[in-house]
C-alpha cells in the first residue's frame, strides 16, 4: 500500500519533471486576479477583450457569469481550472462540491437567493420526486461522498 | 497510513511561523436552532453549531509557495441531528502549493480537492497541473481517497483492495482560437474487477476514460461535452439480471448559440448507463449499479438579455427518461432584474413538471402522480451596512396521494435574512426559515451567522 502510494507519487513527480521540460513559456496567470470585483456575478468582457485573441484559446465572453454560465459551469470547470483558480479559492467550490457534507448549500446560501444552489426549499420531501425522475444528477455530489445524511434513511 | 499526510500540516504551520508574512483567516460560524414535533412523540429541540475555518498563507519563504486549509467542525448543543454522532469534523483540504511563474504550473501536496476530467475527488496525495508547449495542457493526481467507505462493507469482503489508491489525469490540446480536445483517466483501487475472486453482488471497480471536446469557431457558437467510457476489466452480468453491460458511462453534450446580443440558446443531451456510470459508488442501495437500463435527457434553454442588461430571462424545457421509472417534462421560466440606484435585485420563476406516475414500492398495481408546479420569488437589498434578503418557494402537487406528502397538497418555504457588516472584516446575520420537516410538519428554523476575516494578507479571490 505505502509502496504503491510512493510509486504513484514518484510517477507523478517523474511526469512532472518531464512536463517541466515541455513547459509553456507563457506567464502564469496572476493569483489572485489582479482586479478586485464588486459583489455579484462578474462580466469578464467589461474589462477583457470580447473576441478571441491571437495566440490564445481564451474566449472571455464564454466566462461571463451569466445565468447560462452558472447552469453549465461544469464544462469550463473541468477544462479551465487554472482560470477559475485566479478568483475562486477551492473553498468556494467545496461548499457545494464537498466530500463530507455538513450544511446544505441552500442553508449556507439562505441569505443569497440570487445565487444558484443544487436544491432549495423543503428538500427532504421534494428530493423523493426529483430523485425518482433523475438520480444520476445527484450521483455527482452524493454518490461517492457526502452521503452521511442520506444513510439515515437509505442503507 | 492516512496520518502520514497529516504530518505535512505541522511542517507547514512551522514554516508559517518562520516566515509568517501573508496569512489570512476566514472564519464562518453558523448556529442553527429548531424544534421538531413528530406526531405521537415529544417535541425535540435541535441546535447544531458549525464552525468553518479557511487559512491561506502565501509567500512561505518563497513567493511561489503557499499553504491552504479549509475545514469545519460541528457540535450538537441540544439533541443529536446526525446518525454519525453529536460531534463531527472534517478537513476539506490542507495542502502546500508550488506555483511556477510560467506555464500555469502548479503542484500541490497534502489533502487536496481534485477536479480533473472525470474525477471530482478528495484525496490525500498530490496533484500536478501545467500548460505545455504546442497548446497542450496536462494534469495528474494520485493518492488515497478520503471518503470511500460504504455503509455495509460486508457485501464486499475485498473492499479495501478496491479503494486503496486513486489516480488519474487529463491531457488536453488547445487548437488556437478554435477548439480543445481532452483525454482523461481515473482508476480507483489496485485490483481491477476480474482479479477479485468470483462474482460480486456489488462490483465497485472504477476505471474510466473520457474524451472531452470544445469547439468555438467564433463567438456565436460554443459546442462542448464529453463521453466517459467504463474500461474496467469486468465480468458481464448474467443476462437475467437485466442490468446494462454498456461500456459508455456517460454522454454529456452542450451546444450554446448566441443568436444576437440579447438572445442566447443552449441545447443539452445527456445519456447515462447506470452500471458504468455508478461504478465506484459508496451508496449502492441508492445509486444501484445493477439498475437496468439507462437514463437520458434532452434540454433546451433560451437566455434573454445581455450580461449587462437590467433584465435577464431564462425559458427552459427539459425532458428526462429513466427506463425503470418513466418520463418527466420540466418547463418554465425565470426573470431576474435589478434597480441599480436602490441596490435592489429581484427574481421570479415559474416551472411546471409533468411526470409519469410512480408505483408504491412493493405494491405493483398502485400508482401515485409526481406532477407539480413550482413558484419562486426573491428580493435582495443593500443599504449602507445592512443587507436584507427574502425568498419564497411554493410547490403545488397534483396528487396528494403521494406518500411523501403525508396527505398535504402543497409545500412552501419562506426565508428572511438580515445582515449587518459591523466592520470591514466582520459580518453578522440572522435568518429565519419557515418550512416543513421530512414528515411535512410545519417547522421554523433560526440561523445566526458570523463571518470573520483576519490576517495580514489581502483577501484571496471571492467568497
Ligand atoms: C473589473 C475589471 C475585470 C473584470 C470584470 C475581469 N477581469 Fe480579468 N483581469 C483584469 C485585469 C486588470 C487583469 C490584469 C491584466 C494584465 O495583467 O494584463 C486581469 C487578468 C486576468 C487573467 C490573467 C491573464 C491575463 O490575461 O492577464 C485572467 C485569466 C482573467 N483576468 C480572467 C477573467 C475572467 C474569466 C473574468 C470573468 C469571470 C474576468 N477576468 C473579469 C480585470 C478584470
Ligand atoms: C475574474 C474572477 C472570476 C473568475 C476567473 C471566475 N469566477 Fe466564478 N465567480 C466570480 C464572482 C465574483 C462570483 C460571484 C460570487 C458571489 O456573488 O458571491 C462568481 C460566482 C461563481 C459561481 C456561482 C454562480 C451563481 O450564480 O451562484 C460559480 C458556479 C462559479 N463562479 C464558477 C466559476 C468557474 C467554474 C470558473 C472557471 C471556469 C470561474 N467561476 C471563474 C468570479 C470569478
Ligand atoms: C452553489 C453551488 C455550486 C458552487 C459554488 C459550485 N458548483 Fe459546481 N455544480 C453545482 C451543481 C448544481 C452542479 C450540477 C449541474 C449539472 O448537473 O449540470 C455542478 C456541477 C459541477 C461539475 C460537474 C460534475 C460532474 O461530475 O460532471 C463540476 C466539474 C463542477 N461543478 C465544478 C465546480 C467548480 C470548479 C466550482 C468552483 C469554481 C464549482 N463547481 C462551484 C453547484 C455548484
Ligand atoms: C452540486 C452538488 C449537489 C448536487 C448535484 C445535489 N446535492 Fe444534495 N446536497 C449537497 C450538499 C453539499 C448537501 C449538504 C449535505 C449534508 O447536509 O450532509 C446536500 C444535501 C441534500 C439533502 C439533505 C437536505 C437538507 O435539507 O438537509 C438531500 C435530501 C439531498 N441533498 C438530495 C439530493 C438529491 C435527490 C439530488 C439530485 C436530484 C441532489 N441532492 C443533488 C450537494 C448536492
Ligand atoms: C428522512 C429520510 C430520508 C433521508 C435523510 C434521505 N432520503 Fe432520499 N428518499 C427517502 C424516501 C422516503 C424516498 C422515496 C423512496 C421511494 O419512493 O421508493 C427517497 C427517495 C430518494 C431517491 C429516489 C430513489 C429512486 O431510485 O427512485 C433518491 C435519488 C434519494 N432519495 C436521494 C437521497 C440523498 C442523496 C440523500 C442524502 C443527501 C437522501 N436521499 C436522504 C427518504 C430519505
Amino acid at each position: 500500500m505505502i509502496r504503491l502510494l510512493r510509486n504513484a507519487l514518484l510517477g507523478l513527480g517523474l511526469l512532472g519533471g518531464l512536463a517541466c521540460g515541455l513547459l509553456s513559456p507563457e506567464k502564469s496567470f496572476p493569483n489572485p486576479h489582479p482586479s478586485t470585483l464588486g459583489m455579484g456575478q462578474p462580466v469578464c468582457t467589461d474589462c477583457h477583450e470580447e473576441g478571441l485573441k491571437e495566440g490564445s484559446s481564451m474566449l472571455y465572453s464564454s466566462f461571463n457569469h451569466s445565468p447560462a454560465f452558472a447552469r453549465d459551469h461544469k464544462l469550463p470547470a473541468n477544462r479551465d481550472s487554472a482560470t477559475c483558480a485566479t478568483c475562486h479559492p477551492q473553498s468556494f467550490c467545496a461548499d457545494c462540491h464537498t466530500g463530507k457534507g455538513v450544511v446544505s448549500p441552500a442553508l449556507k446560501l439562505a441569505d443569497r437567493p440570487d445565487r444558484i444552489s443544487p436544491h432549495r426549499g423543503g428538500y427532504m420531501t421534494l428530493h423523493r420526486i426529483d430523485g425518482k425522475m433523475d438520480p444520476t444528477s445527484c450521483y455527482k455530489c452524493h454518490g461517492r461522498s457526502n452521503n452521511q445524511t442520506c444513510i439515515a434513511c437509505h442503507r | 497510513m492516512k496520518s502520514c499526510n497529516f504530518l505535512l500540516l505541522p511542517v507547514a504551520f512551522l514554516s508559517l511561523h518562520a516566515w509568517g508574512q501573508e496569512v489570512s483567516f476566514n472564519s464562518s460560524t453558523l448556529l442553527q436552532y429548531w424544534r421538531q414535533g413528530t406526531p405521537g412523540f415529544e417535541t425535540s429541540t435541535y441546535s447544531p453549531a458549525t464552525q468553518f475555518l479557511e487559512v491561506d498563507a502565501t509567500g512561505l519563504g518563497q513567493e511561489a509557495i503557499s499553504f491552504h486549509f479549509y475545514g469545519w467542525g460541528r457540535s450538537d448543543l441540544a439533541e443529536q441531528t446526525r446518525v454519525t454522532g453529536k460531534n463531527t469534523s472534517d478537513m476539506v483540504y490542507g495542502y502546500v502549493s508550488y506555483r511556477a511563474p510560467k506555464g500555469n504550473l502548479e503542484a500541490q501536496v497534502g489533502r487536496i480537492a481534485v477536479n480533473q476530467g472525470v474525477a471530482i475527488e478528495q484525496v490525500d496525495g498530490g496533484t500536478f497541473l501545467a500548460d505545455l508547449i504546442g497548446g497542450f495542457t496536462f494534469s495528474a493526481f494520485a493518492g488515497v481517497p478520503v471518503h470511500y467507505r460504504i455503509f455495509d462493507e460486508s457485501v464486499q469482503h475485498d473492499y479495501e483492495y478496491q479503494r486503496d489508491l486513486i489516480a488519474g489525469g487529463r491531457l488536453g490540446k488547445r487548437f488556437d482560437r478554435f477548439a480543445e480536445l481532452g483525454l482523461s483517466f481515473v482508476q480507483d483501487g489496485t485490483y481491477p474487477g476480474k482479479k477479485l475472486n468470483g462474482y460480486n453482488t456489488y462490483d465497485f471497480t472504477r476505471r474510466q476514460m473520457a474524451v472531452d471536446i470544445r469547439v468555438t469557431p467564433n463567438t456565436l457558437l460554443n459546442m462542448s461535452g464529453r463521453t466517459v467510457f467504463d474500461i474496467a476489466d469486468r465480468m458481464d452480468l448474467p443476462a437475467d439480471t437485466q442490468a446494462n453491460n454498456a461500456r459508455v458511462a456517460e454522454h454529456d453534450y452542450n451546444l450554446a448559440l448566441r443568436l444576437n446580443p440579447q438572445l442566447g440558446a443552449s441545447l443539452t443531451y445527456t445519456e447515462r448507463n447506470f452500471r458504468a456510470f455508478y461504478s465506484g459508488t459508496t451508496l449502492p442501495s441508492l445509486f444501484n449499479p445493477q439498475e437496468p437500463g439507462t437514463f437520458r435527457s434532452q434540454g433546451v434553454a433560451f437566455f434573454i438579455g445581455a450580461p449587462t442588461s437590467r433584465f435577464q430571462g431564462v425559458v427552459d424545457l427539459k425532458k428526462t427518461h429513466r427506463d425503470s421509472y418513466g418520463d418527466s417534462l420540466r418547463y418554465g421560466g425565470e426573470l431576474r432584474g435589478s434597480v441599480a440606484p436602490a441596490n435592489l435585485k429581484y427574481g421570479v420563476g415559474l416551472h411546471r413538471v409533468n411526470a409519469d406516475a410512480a408505483n408504491y414500492s412493493g405494491i405493483v398495481a398502485t400508482f401515485y402522480g409526481l406532477a407539480h408546479t413550482e413558484l419562486q420569488g426573491w428580493v435582495t437589498y443593500e443599504k449602507d451596512r445592512m443587507t436584507a434578503a427574502f425568498n419564497a418557494i411554493h410547490h403545488h402537487f397534483d396528487d396528494p396521494a403521494n406518500p411523501s406528502l403525508y396527505g398535504k397538497g402543497s409545500l412552501s418555504e419562506i426565508v428572511g435574512a438580515l445582515g449587518y457588516q459591523a466592520t470591514p472584516d466582520l459580518k453578522v446575520s440572522c435568518d429565519v426559515i419557515r418550512g416543513v420537516s421530512s414528515l411535512m410538519q410545519a417547522e421554523t428554523l433560526f440561523v445566526m451567522r458570523a463571518d470573520y476575516h483576519f490576517g495580514w494578507a489581502r483577501k484571496e479571490g471571492v467568497k
